[in-house]
């Protein structure tokens, strides 16, 4: 029998899982910083 | 001792050291995973029952063990935010959080899709799968309740509580399969030896081994950018925006 689509539907959900949650951290992290500097640029104009 | 404990546990000295340290993690991980892969789908026979389809266990158990694995160390950092009162802990216990949910997707998932061929369902309420489902709500739980106050402290002791007591259901994820009759199978690795092909058993460890350097590379990572989210209206945080 063939299992094909049960091993690539393993294996590539495994890989959107990663990917997903690098470019959420990423996204996260840009964020972070842009928050950041509009806090700093908030701060100048006062 | 106690100087480097303190050094190190300052969110300034650890955001350098994080930033440091995390690429050589995500290396490791990406050289183990080549490795594990090519034992696993190049080296490693076909199984003699399963055919295939069995292949789907070198990154099943390796996301399960790591699913448990990532839960204690994050309750372990919640433990010891809430002892010692420590910022760095309980953003550790943060960072892992996401990554320890999605492995235990993972296991969920690739469980279910080795289950259809193998049992012929997708899906039982049986013991051990129902206990990682548990767990998964329980990543959810503790992600949604750091998240839930404005000041992130309260989410940071409320959670570690949650973390702590949730605990609980990692030996009854372990040991289910032996407590209770359940269509899973038990252990194929134990301390006391396994009757896997020493090729199967070397691309689990490696893949197991990536994931786990994986999940560091990443708590790495996330714990910096929860340290800037933090400390944002601190000098040394501004100055790395610039």
């Amino acid at each position: 029998m063939d299992h094909t689509f049960y091993l690539a539907m393993s294996y590539a959900a495994t890989a959107v899982a990663l990917v997903v949650e690098i470019v959420a951290l990423r996204l996260r992290r840009a964020r972070a910083l842009a928050a950041i500097e509009e806090e700093r640029d908030l701060e100048t104009q006062d | 001792m106690t100087f480097a404990w303190s050094y190190f546990s300052s969110p300034a000295t650890f955001y350098r050291l994080a930033g440091a340290l995390a690429p050589w993690w995500f290396a490791t991980a990406v050289i183990l995973g080549i490795a594990g892969l090519y034992m696993g789908f190049v080296v490693a026979p076909t199984d003699a029952q399963q055919g295939e389809v069995y292949r789907i266990i070198f990154i099943h158990v390796p996301a399960s063990w790591m699913s448990m694995f990532i839960y204690f160390v994050m309750a372990c950092y919640g433990g010891v935010s809430l002892t010692f009162n420590t910022r760095l802990a309980a953003m550790m216990a943060r960072a892992l959080a996401p990554t320890g949910a999605m492995f235990t997707f993972v296991a969920l998932w690739t469980g279910a899709f080795w289950g259809r061929p193998t049992w012929g369902t997708y899906w039982v309420w049986d013991a051990r799968i129902t206990s990682e489902l548990v767990l998964l709500f329980l990543y959810v739980g503790f992600i949604a309740l750091a998240n839930a106050f404005e000041d992130p402290r309260r989410g940071d002791r409320a959670s570690a509580l949650l973390a702590l007591i949730g605990l609980v259901n990692l030996p009854i994820i372990y040991f289910s399969v032996l407590w209770w009759n359940t269509l899973h199978q038990g252990s194929t690795v134990k301390f006391s030896g396994t009757s896997m092909h020493v090729a199967m058993l070397w691309a689990m460890l490696l893949m197991a081994l990536s994931f786990w350097a994986y999940a560091i590379g990443m708590a790495l990572v996330r714990v910096r950018a929860i340290i800037l989210e933090r400390e944002r209206r601190t000098h040394w945080v501004r100055a790395l925006a610039t």
